[in-house]
């Protein structure tokens, strides 16, 4: 939005956004607040009743704790964040490339069963993932898949909330731009690659974030069971069902856990906001 | 670009005639239809034999279950379906004590909580979306609940010791629902500044917090729409002699209805697959039993009911959905 065009907000419109951001935020914020404050409260504090919301006085020994107990491990750690790093790098790639490209042509092209297959997909959406356990084990046991990365990464390519929110986003790009690269000569992939794509950044943003937070905190307790090959958040949760005794831990865990999709949804947000304006899809 | 001699040069020259394999020629020699539905083929069809292999070959399956007596066989890997009918649905609606009970209530909070949902995201979308100091900072902090509610929090919560513990004082103390601000409100009692007044607004408060934790990714959703909206329409608008107001009844809300649409299903969804959605806590209690039959019966008793829901709201909002062409 260009400057300029919201200048005439007066002082008490100023006031109301900001009353309603400190009110809305402080809502938001509450339960991270909660979290960080508990990762470094002393074993004490934990326990203390009735419970406090702000540290008293903040220790580094829940981390310490934690990185003691990781050291221990009978596998590295390191392996444990290197499985979770490559299931969410891959997952998430293959599911942006597959499912919007996917959804380009069902939002743009006519051809026979295109509607018939996104209607499928939004139906599909309904299913939880508890109910189809079972039928969906038994299918990777045929593929032979269990116990391996693919079990885990190449659903992910499949999810059908990404599908449906690019498909959404993508009905808004303009046909004429489509066009006019098809005018230009542009081969089919190289218009969905360097002209829908980009125009739709902020839209596949949006779904690499709900992808990442998805597989980053994805325990895959069910397809993979060598204990090198599983996930970071499966090994932190073992950590902290070891007994009240690990409660300071279980704070700094937490934490651990909730800053990786945190820092990608960051650094995502400055991106959605900067593309539209180079976007193209002004007039 | 036309004073480059180089450009001029070569737009003079006659175009070379690449060489064509056979398939590519044939492929040339279609009309415009016919190679538009290859194209949209061979871009689609990685998505689509991903979805039937891991979406719908389960829920195939899954519905098999729902008309058969499931017994597994755990040390082979698989199970065996006998058919017998109707009789899971005879089970879950007639005997079962409190599917029905927990079916009407989850879908009348389910009614009452997405247009909240819906009027609260595109409210806060549209204040984040303004220009002031600290933007992106506070545009992180709305995004929060999506990461403390998507798994990460639950999936943690349920073994962390400490939440535990904490949910246990505080139901002890008070028999409310467990929420992360039964917290704050044991602080508040505990610092003497509770009396029935702020016990009425605390509850009223833990009904909004609900959902505002539930509507980070619908807030997300509206800000990306709102920020294709061209900044020259509310120009050219401004210059017709258009007051805010007007141009955000005529311009913001015709530009966002498709996404409202969005919303409102991805709301229905989201609702439906929570973890602390009690018909789904049901169901996952009778996959815990090994009663696959039966949970598989109550699910999609419940799925029906709820795309049944979506459907129709959501052709009642499609007519009025503007399309910016």
């Amino acid at each position: 939005m260009k400057a300029g065009l919201r200048q005439t907000r007066s002082v008490w419109g100023n006031i109301f956004v900001y009353l309603m951001l400190a009110l809305f935020g402080a809502f938001f914020a509450f339960p991270l607040v909660f979290a960080i404050n508990h990762a470094f409260k002393p074993l004490n504090e934990l326990f203390l009743f009735p419970p406090r919301l702000f540290v008293q006085q903040p220790t580094m020994s829940n981390f310490q704790d934690l990185f003691a107990i990781m050291s221990r491990s009978r596998i590295t750690f390191s392996r444990y964040i290197f499985n979770t790093v490559f299931i969410t790098a891959a997952g998430t790639f293959g599911h942006i490339l597959i499912a919007s490209m996917g959804a380009y042509v069902v939002s743009k092209y006519r051809f026979p069963g295109s509607r018939t297959f996104f209607k499928l997909v939004i139906i599909t959406l309904l299913f939880s993932p508890h109910v189809l356990a079972i039928p969906r084990f038994l299918v990777m046991n045929q593929l032979k898949w269990i116990d391996t990365y693919l079990a885990v990464i190449i659903p992910a390519f499949a999810m059908p909330i990404g599908f449906f929110l690019l498909k959404q986003f993508m009905d808004t790009v303009p046909m004429t731009l489509i066009e006019a690269a098809k005018i230009d000569g542009a081969k089919e992939f190289s218009i969905f690659w360097r002209i829908v794509m980009p125009t739709v950044k902020p839209a596949w943003l949006t779904v690499m974030v709900f992808s990442v937070l998805n597989l980053w905190s994805a325990q895959a307790t069910n397809f993979i069971f060598s204990e090198e090959l599983k996930t970071l958040p499966y090994a932190l949760s073992q950590i902290i069902g070891g007994g009240v005794q690990r409660a300071g831990v279980g704070g700094a865990v937490t934490l651990f856990i909730m800053i990786v999709p945190l820092i990608v949804f960051i650094s995502a947000q400055s991106n959605i906001i900067e593309t539209m304006a180079s976007s193209g899809i002004k007039e | 670009m036309s004073e480059n001699p180089q450009t001029q040069i070569n737009a003079g020259q006659p175009k070379k005639e690449k060489k064509r394999n056979f398939l590519s020629q044939k492929y040339h020699n279609l009309d415009f239809q016919k190679k538009n539905a290859i194209a949209g083929y061979l871009f689609i069809s990685p998505f689509i034999i991903g979805f039937l292999v891991f979406m719908f070959l389960p829920i195939l399956e899954s519905l098999r279950m729902v008309f058969s007596e499931v017994t597994m066989d755990l040390e082979n890997n698989r199970y065996d379906m006998v058919f017998n009918g109707l009789s899971n649905f005879y089970y879950v609606f007639q005997t079962d004590p409190e599917f029905n009970r927990l079916l009407t209530e989850e879908l009348f909070r389910m009614l009452l909580s997405v247009p909240a949902i819906l009027v609260f995201s595109f409210f806060v979308a549209m204040i984040i979306n303004q220009k002031f100091k600290g933007r992106s900072f506070v545009r992180s902090v709305f995004f929060l609940p999506v990461i403390l509610s998507a798994g990460v929090m639950l999936g943690l919560e349920t073994n962390n010791m400490l939440l535990g513990e904490m949910r246990s004082y505080v139901q002890q103390n008070n028999a409310m629902t467990n929420t992360i601000t039964n917290v704050l409100e044991e602080i508040l009692i505990s610092g003497g500044a509770m009396d029935e007044f702020l016990y009425y607004v605390i509850q009223v408060v833990n009904e909004i917090y609900g959902i505002a934790l539930t509507s980070g990714m619908q807030i997300i959703i509206f800000l990306s729409g709102l920020q294709t909206i061209s900044p020259s329409m509310y120009e050219a608008s401004k210059i017709e002699g258009a007051t805010a107001w007007e141009s955000f009844w005529k311009i913001t809300f015709p530009m966002i209805s498709s996404l409202i649409l969005v919303n409102l299903i991805y709301s229905i969804i989201d609702y439906f697959l929570r973890s602390d959605n009690t018909v789904m806590e049901k169901v996952t209690s009778e996959i815990a039993k090994m009663d696959y039959g039966l949970s598989s019966a109550m699910a999609w008793a419940y799925f029906i009911i709820v795309i049944i829901i979506v459907g129709i709201s959501a052709g009642i909002i499609s007519r009025r959905v503007y399309y910016y062409e």
